[in-house]
């Protein structure tokens, strides 16, 4: 038995246009959700409490249901109350930072406190400030490495559009899902700039350094670049499931959205990258 | 007989697997070091690694602390003393709320712990310039100096060591978008005690308040003793109505005191007992004499003079030579507890200003200590699938365990180089061993295909060489970008982040400097015959 190959994209059978078409108009249609986000609630993405201050308070509730928590926090200011996990944990969130009478409810009705997280407001938003520098250093880092790596113009532009749509569809998704942005997500994004550009330079490698016809090389380089991903893919899906069920914090979202973000790339690398490349390497000016 | 320059790639892999190994498990790693945590608490590791906060519990807080520097203002050593007096009558606030440091040259620093939520910067800087200074609300930034800071910081850490919080530790971090930040962590601490041990600032007080003849409402109030005063502390002791702690002044302050205490009439006989009770009165009684003790502005006990009348003046004569001599006595508290956080306060000294928390974590230790065994697990159904998918690719178990064998080891070495450098391993540090998996196992599936793509055609060791080099010009690309990508994050005080950041940056030096390229090698002796590198 040999190497599994990928299917042979029919790329011959479309036009440039129509291969970006596709990728163009979902990156549209995510950036709009981003906008549209944006003038609902004041920001692209609901913020988590790492970003916005307030408390997050994690209590096994010794069996008790979802409504009986409901009832013992009554008395107090919160935002929600959710299950968490496959146990009878919940996740008690408020923009109060005082968490004393919180804490002392859970143990007045018997629950045990296993977490407690709070940030101030203004550490929050010093927090929201600094992971945007973060990201906004991280992706022109990249793009000028693309650059150095590449000397063009186009295959370097692939690059990066293709990077840049891994991150906002991801994005997007996350507001449809309602999973909030918080630290653990910033991680997933930036991981995913770390996919992304995998199988984009591995495309553009192919293409522009080897011999050979185009689509032959496109097909050599999506047959390693779909393995990648798909293994990745697999990997995190995995991850996911198996870090929802046993409850495990951070592990859940980041693997969700690195979902998402390969998934992305998927489509990204070989319909955006490739007619780029293929308009490049036949009409584009050298 | 292996030939060592052949293989010097898979050499280097095993020697240095064997180094992980001595680090991980042997007498290499940092060690154990004290948790903090009693036995029973800790579940039992095989391993030299340890662990963070989310994956052992324990309490950590980040504060800021509150004041305000107006920076390059123009006076000499010899004005400090009146500018800060000016300046704190201006505002109202306490004379040791504002401190003036002259600088090298003609400028130097003026604080004023206060938040600018309570004196505006516009406030401050005309309190300057009633004070004869030049400065303006540009002159002037929140925070504190870096002085105040490293004093803090001190301090924090003499209170921490004091209480035995084994394990605890105090670090500053300064933020990429200004300001500095001051994390106590403290491992299995309840998040309250930790609270309550960093969050006040200390200011230790003792004050006479005794009847005055002008006004029958209210006591005359003398602050006499402050922190300086005190030569030496004894510690806590259990008494049989709460708790104490045992005191003697400086030779300084102790003439002044026993002086101050006969002239307000507190060693005459017959002065009776003060009957203040901080749980439940807010001012003392204005007919009795009371020595109150007080903690950042708030009356934590109210002691009749007791013995200490007999010590200062036996005699009923004035003269308290016999005390200044001994000038030792006991401060009492409602409890034991509040007589170690005195002891404690009173030896550390008092922070120069108040600590802002700004964040708290705290996770149970057994809540925590539970994901260590749930994100091994986690690990391995994702390591499973991988190995699932990548033998459905190659469908030959000499391309694929390799592989896996290679993503491995990545992950082995990185835990022995956390386990070397005494790293705290975090859910964060968790996800970063997973990026790195996730990329490796990307450049290996590109180093494979690169290498074995109609491989009847690498026949000699040139061709090998030359596919090697191609695979890894990629490889090296993607391993750069992301080292840039996450080179932001691993400098940025972004907490969870930067341990994820380090974790990822160190695994994907390893793994292009290590185990990827061993994996060539592996592939060259399993898959093609005969062809050596050169």
């Amino acid at each position: 038995m040999g190497r599994i190959d990928v299917e042979k994209m029919p790329y011959q059978e479309y036009t440039n246009r129509q291969l970006l078409l596709i990728p163009l108009v979902v990156l549209g249609v995510a950036l709009l959700i981003l906008v549209g986000a944006y003038f609902l609630t004041g920001t692209p993405v609901e913020l988590g409490m790492e970003f916005t201050g307030g408390t997050e308070i994690r209590l096994d509730a010794q069996g008790a249901s979802g409504d009986e928590v409901r009832a013992t926090f009554s008395s107090l200011e919160t935002e929600s109350i959710q299950g968490v996990g496959s146990d009878s944990s919940y996740l008690l969130s408020t923009q109060e930072t005082d968490t004393n009478q919180f804490e002392q409810l859970a143990e007045d009705a018997g629950y045990e406190v296993q977490s407690v997280e709070s940030t101030s407001a203004s550490f929050g938003s010093d927090s929201q400030r600094e992971a945007l520098i973060g990201m906004v250093a991280a992706f022109v880092g990249m793009s000028l490495l693309v650059a150095l790596a590449f000397r063009t113009f186009i295959p370097s532009l692939a690059v990066v559009a293709s990077a840049f749509s891994d991150i906002v569809i991801p994005v997007a998704l996350m507001n449809l899902f309602g999973i909030e942005l918080g630290l653990g997500a910033v991680a997933a994004l930036l991981m995913i700039i770390g996919y992304s550009v995998d199988s984009d330079i591995l495309l553009n490698n192919h293409i522009l350094r080897r011999h050979g016809s185009f689509y032959e090389s496109t097909y050599r380089a999506m047959r390693t670049g779909v393995s990648m991903t798909l293994t990745s893919i697999a990997a995190m899906t995995t991850m996911f499931v198996v870090a929802t069920l046993l409850g495990i914090p951070l592990l859940d979202s980041i693997a969700l959205i690195l979902v998402f973000g390969l998934t992305a790339d998927l489509m990204n690398t070989y319909l955006l990258n490739v007619s780029l490349l293929r308009w490049y390497k036949y009409e584009g000016v050298k | 007989m292996i030939d060592v320059r052949d293989n010097w790639r898979i050499l280097m892999l095993v020697v240095l697997c064997l180094v992980a190994a001595l680090a991980l498990f042997g007498p290499l790693g940092a060690g154990d070091g004290e948790t903090g945590l009693a036995d029973n608490q800790t579940i039992s590791d095989p391993t030299n690694l340890e662990y963070g906060l989310q994956l052992s519990g324990g309490a950590r807080i980040r504060g800021s602390l509150v004041g305000q520097t107006a920076e390059g203002i123009e006076f000499t050593t010899g004005d400090t003393g009146s500018i800060e007096r000016t300046v704190a009558d201006e505002l109202g606030v306490d004379a040791i709320d504002v401190t003036a440091r002259a600088g090298d040259g003609q400028t130097g620093t003026i604080e004023l712990f206060a938040s600018s939520d309570n004196v505006s910067q516009a406030e401050f800087a005309s309190a300057l310039s009633s004070a004869g200074l030049d400065a303006s609300a540009d002159d002037i930034r929140d925070g504190v100096t870096d002085a105040t800071r490293d004093r803090a910081t001190d301090i924090l850490q003499s209170r921490v060591d004091q209480t035995g919080l084994s394990g605890a530790s105090v670090t500053t971090v300064s933020a990429a978008t200004g300001g500095s930040f001051i994390i106590v962590e403290a491992p299995g601490e309840d998040r309250e005690s930790l609270r309550e041990l960093i969050g006040s600032a200390g200011r230790v007080q003792v004050i006479a308040s005794y009847p005055d003849p002008n006004n029958d409402t209210a006591p005359q109030m003398d602050p006499i003793l402050n922190q300086e005063d005190f030569a030496s502390i004894q510690g806590a002791t259990q008494t049989d109505d709460g708790g104490s702690v045992g005191v003697t002044l400086t030779e300084e302050a102790a003439e002044p005191f026993a002086e101050k205490m006969i002239d307000a009439g507190f060693t005459r006989e017959g002065v009776g007992n003060c009957n203040y009770d901080a749980e439940t009165d807010d001012d003392p009684s204005p007919n009795q004499h009371c020595l109150l003790t007080v903690v950042d502005g708030e009356i934590v006990y109210g002691a009749s003079m007791g013995n200490l009348a007999d010590t200062i003046d036996p005699g009923q004569s004035g003269d308290y030579s016999g005390f200044v001599a001994d000038p030792g006595f006991r401060l009492n508290t409602n409890s034991y507890e509040e007589a170690q956080r005195l002891s404690i306060n009173l030896e550390a000294g008092s922070l120069p200003t108040r600590l802002e928390i700004e964040s708290s974590e705290f996770l149970s230790p057994s809540y925590a200590q539970a994901f260590k065994p749930l994100a091994l697990v986690t690990g391995l159904l994702a390591w499973l699938a991988v190995s699932a998918v990548v033998y459905f690719w190659y469908r030959d178990v000499r391309v694929a365990i390799p592989m896996l064998v290679t993503a491995t080891s990545e992950v082995f070495l990185l835990l022995g180089f956390a386990a070397a450098v005494g790293l705290a391993l975090d859910l964060s540090h968790i996800a970063g061993l997973i990026a790195v998996i996730g990329t490796g196992l990307d450049d290996l599936i590109i180093m494979a295909d690169e290498i074995l793509q109609r491989k009847e055609e690498v026949k000699t060791g040139r061709v090998f060489q030359s596919r090697f080099r191609k695979a890894f010009w990629v490889i090296g690309i993607a391993a750069a970008t992301t080292i840039i990508a996450m080179s932001p994050l691993a400098v940025l005080s972004l907490g969870d982040l930067q341990g994820f950041a380090i974790i990822t940056i160190v695994g994907v030096i390893i793994g292009v400097a290590v185990t990827r390229p061993a994996y060539g090698d592996v592939l060259r002796k399993l898959m093609l015959d005969d062809v050596k590198r050169k």
